[in-house]
């Protein structure tokens, strides 16, 4: 269980921000929900594989901001997100959104603000491309409520703000890897949250599929305004996409800022030991960072 | 009116008219002729009725035991393939219906011979065998995982399967010849039960599991694409995934209970009915109940009617239809 | 005839052994048809019986104190309590019986592996085979020869015989009520009932004692039935077998009383159900003759007073 001493979503009216800020964190693992510990405060690990916890994170976002959670495999990221998605509880410690914490707030209101993306979709039964945008309404509806005409509207939207609206009758199965991943932020999309999360989106797709899911997220961020925060190890990726950075290594966030201060040589020998060149790319228009030879980290 | 709502509407339209004409009619059907006028005819002295009798003692609980039966077997069904996300899940994996088993051996082979609020020892043993077989199940699941892991459920499931059957085997095998025919008899299903008393005694669980099949539905949309996007959905996971198995889990108890277990419905129904109307548990689960209810009373019209006057177990007839049928599943995936 | 006058000595001798020679030469050519060349070497003195019937015509035809194991399932006569088990039907406990020497074994046909196992350790057996009422007393008078008793086996079985043919007699044409013999169903309620076909020796027995089976069309010894053909087929007379001892008046009443859900039978109406208990109902034996007056007492209690 994570316990966090001060994790919060803070909307700054004034500015017209909401920050998420997460300060002091120290987490034990948790797989699932359940207490399987590996605490690192202690330096103890169990036996179970869990997932890694998290200690001592700083982070902070801004409301409309894309942001990239970055590290080596292990560092804690998705353990960092599913807190931030309010799916871990804190041991001790509140989590809060705007200023309320977030074990306060009913889950189905809380699914109407903050929206995730798994890494991968396995479905258990052949359902269609709409029924799984339509799936993301669910969080809107009563208890008993079937969805109506504007759910509908809204799910179709959806679907064609990710450019799947073609594919609304094909059962999702039979969609290529590219398709699946656009049409489950869709689906999120649909959910019309503040907040998107997304855990390591283009883990498993090629190179065309990187770019049509790093623009559609960047129009999504330029047009509805939408708060993104993305786990990801692929760098460049990362660099073209976000704003801001929070790089975590072994649980601990070393380092969180703006992408061109956090992205450098440096940054990236002591989180992946690593040497790479870190330079601004002329045709890309973002930094773009190239490796050139592994280190052995001690 | 969205797509959903109208397929709904017309799914409980059509297979509730299935149900309910298998129940109307099954009464109706059989190897004695009798006549409708006759049975409802209130000069008649009910004792010296045979129409009647034979409609309301024999054949009217029978269908209704089936529909019973046959629609809670199917939605236990469609949960557990829910739950457990697999489609080949039935309500006999987890190993209820051998904790309903054993119970009944047992009750078979020492020859008890009470019984309690109007059922029988075997049927009463026999609920209480399920009960044991989904409490270990439960805390097997639970004893690794304070949460609810589906994969420990599924081991713990098919593991307690493995040795209540190895169990039911040394009883038979105890058991001396006459004792021994009995408890195979049990083992095929059997739904003749002679008077309304089992029945009632199962319709509250029944029914309070049926109650928990209608919340269910939305939640298992989400569970079956996956349990971290059904909770960043809003779904209490681990609360849905109890009361998932528990109601399942004591509705099929009850099922097999009062009709023994009766094989196949449990996965054919869901499938068939996946094929016909869609994925969206909204629908499947009631019309899985529907037709599941439809089927086990025509399965039984069959089974009592094909070799008169033999009685056919009706876990045969469901038997030779289900195999058949996932052949034909196999050959038509490519 | 009366000899003459030689004293004992080698004349009487020499007739007892003449007479001896004879009468076994007589024996042997009348059971011919019988069991193995061993049989006719000697009369088997250890005897082993799979088979409660035959333990039971064993008995009857006193060839008891041979008897040296006995199935799992025999209870009669109470002399067989103290005798070794050595299984049944379905488990038969080869090393036991090898280990008891036993110089007869009477198994069942269907008992294939066994018989050949029993052959490869060279002992000889006798093949029992599950018939008809009339096949009782042949099988005992076949058994009788096979163990050296023929003429005890045969006072037997004619006993037997006479015993149903009296009770044939006294019924005869007497009209023969609807009958439902029920030899099994689920305790405290009319489920799983199973009852005799048109086959099998209590079948024999219930149409020997004077009654019309309900499914004598159905060529099976048992069968489950469905309530809905109960009803229809109104049976005038229920006899139900347990094959326990008798059970407490209480369970029996109840056991009885589980017919009402069923007010408007026939023999519900008049209250002629009947449950017969005890092992003999279940063994196609000597005591055939005890279950027969069973059923004639229940059938026609006017004939054969209880």
């Amino acid at each position: 269980m994570l316990r966090a001493d001060d994790v919060t979503y803070v909307h700054d009216r004034g500015r017209g921000r909401m920050a998420v800020v997460a300060k002091g964190v120290s987490a034990s693992s948790a797989a699932e929900g359940s207490p399987a510990k590996t605490s690192l405060n202690t330096g103890s690990t169990s036996a179970t594989p869990a997932l890694p916890g998290v200690q001592d994170v700083s982070v902070a976002i801004e409301r409309g901001s894309v942001v990239g959670i970055l590290g080596p495999n292990g560092c804690g990221k998705t353990t960092l997100l599913r807190l931030l998605a309010g799916m871990l509880r804190p041991e001790a410690g509140t989590v809060t959104l705007n200023g309320t914490s977030m074990a306060s707030i009913a889950r189905a209101a809380l699914a109407r603000s903050i929206a995730v993306v798994p890494q991968e979709t396995h479905l258990a039964f052949d359902y269609s491309v709409l029924e799984i945008a339509l799936m993301g309404r669910y969080p809107h509806l009563g208890t008993f409520e079937l969805e109506g005409p504007r759910d509908v509207a809204i799910a179709r939207e959806a679907l064609a703000a990710t450019g799947t609206a073609a594919l609304e009758h094909r059962l999702f199965a039979t969609l290529s890897g590219g398709e699946k991943q656009r049409v489950v932020i869709a689906s999120a999309l649909a959910q019309q949250a503040d907040i998107l999360l997304l855990d390591e989106p283009t883990a498993s797709l090629d190179l065309g599929y990187q770019f049509d899911i790093a623009h559609l997220l960047a129009r999504l961020n330029r047009e509805r305004r939408l708060t993104i925060v993305v786990a990801t190890h692929d760098l460049n990726f990362a660099a073209g996409l976000c704003g801001s950075l929070v790089m975590m290594s072994e649980g601990r966030v070393v380092a969180a800022g703006a992408t061109g201060d956090t992205l450098t040589s440096m940054s990236i020998q002591a989180l992946y030991g690593v040497v790479a060149d870190v330079y601004p790319h002329h045709a890309a228009g973002h930094l773009t960072v190239v490796p050139l030879r592994r280190i052995r980290r001690d | 009116m969205t797509d959903v709502r109208r397929r709904l509407a017309v799914s409980m339209l059509v297979f509730g008219s299935l149900a309910f004409l298998a129940v109307i009619g099954a009464p109706l059907l059989g190897t004695t002729p009798i006549r409708l006028a006759r049975v409802f005819d209130r000069s008649i002295p009910f004792a010296d009725n045979v129409d009647a009798q034979i409609f309301f003692i024999a054949r009217l609980p029978r269908a209704l035991a089936g529909a019973l039966v046959g629609a809670t077997l199917a939605a236990a069904g469609v949960v557990f393939q829910a739950l457990l996300r697999n489609p080949l899940a039935t309500p006999f994996t987890l190993g209820v219906s051998a904790g309903a088993a054993l119970g009944a051996m047992l009750a078979i082979t020492w020859r008890l011979h009470l019984s309690l609020w109007g059922v029988s020892a075997v049927t009463a043993a026999s609920f209480i065998g399920s009960l044991c077989a989904v409490g270990i199940v439960y805390a097997m699941a639970r004893a690794r995982h304070r949460g609810f892991s589906t994969n420990i459920l599924l081991l713990a499931g098919v593991t307690l399967n493995s040795f209540f059957s190895a169990l039911i085997l040394f009883v038979q095998y105890l058991a001396d010849s006459a004792e021994a025919l009995r408890t195979m008899r049990w083992l095929m299903g059997d739904l003749d039960i002679a008077g309304y008393g089992p029945l009632l005694a199962a319709l509250p669980l029944c029914t309070v599991a049926f109650v928990a099949f209608a919340w269910l539905p939305r939640a298992l949309n989400l569970l079956s694409l996956d349990t971290d996007a059904a909770a960043s959905r809003g779904v209490n996971v681990l609360r849905v995934q109890r009361v998932a198995f528990f109601s399942a889990s004591m509705a099929t108890g009850a099922a097999v209970s009062l009709g023994g277990p009766i094989g196949f419905i449990g996965i054919i129904i869901p499938h068939l009915v996946r094929l016909m109307v869609g994925a969206d548990h909204r629908i499947v689960l009631p019309a899985s109940a529907l037709f599941g209810a439809a089927f086990l009373v025509a399965a039984d019209v069959v089974a009592r009617t094909a070799m008169a006057p033999v009685e056919l177990p009706v876990g045969i007839i469901t038997a030779l239809i289900g195999g058949p049928f996932f052949l034909w599943l196999l050959v038509r995936q490519r | 005839m009366k000899l003459g006058a030689g004293g004992w000595g080698l004349g009487t001798g020499g007739w007892a052994l003449g007479a001896s020679l004879t009468l076994a030469t007589v024996v042997l050519l009348a059971g011919g048809h019988a069991a193995s060349p061993l049989a006719q070497q000697h009369a088997p003195l250890r005897i082993v019986s799979l088979v409660p019937s035959a333990t039971e015509m064993l008995f009857a035809m006193g060839a008891g104190p041979r008897v040296v194991a006995v199935s799992s399932y025999d209870h009669f006569p109470p002399e067989v309590e103290r005798l070794p088990r050595i299984g049944a039907l379905v488990d038969p406990d080869v090393e036991r019986i090898l280990s008891l020497r036993p110089d007869l074994v009477i198994a069942y046909s269907s008992q294939t592996d066994f018989l050949a196992q029993l052959e490869r350790a060279s002992i000889p057996v006798y093949v029992y085979r599950h018939g008809s009422l009339a096949d009782i007393t042949v099988g005992m008078r076949d058994l009788g020869i096979r163990v050296g008793l023929a003429e005890q086996a045969r006072a037997a079985a004619s006993a037997i015989d006479r015993g149903l043919a009296d009770i044939r007699t006294r019924l005869a044409g007497k009209r023969r009520p609807r009958t439902m013999l029920v030899i099994g169903r689920e305790p405290q309620s009319l489920r799983a009932i199973n009852v005799s076909g048109g086959y099998g020796f209590l079948h024999d027995l219930l149409d020997l004692a004077g009654g019309d089976n309900l499914f004598a069309g159905v060529k099976r010894e048992s069968m489950m039935v469905a309530t809905e053909t109960i009803l229809a087929r109104a049976p005038e007379v229920i006899i139900e077998l347990h094959y326990s001892d008798r059970a407490s008046s209480d369970t029996a009443a109840r056991e009885r009383e589980a017919w009402n859900l069923l007010p408007g039978l026939p023999a519900v109406k008049k209250g002629r159900v009947y449950l017969l208990y005890g092992g003999e109902l279940v063994v196609p034996g000597p005591r055939v003759v005890l279950t027969a007056q069973a059923f004639a007492r229940a059938l026609h209690p006017d004939v054969l007073p209880h």
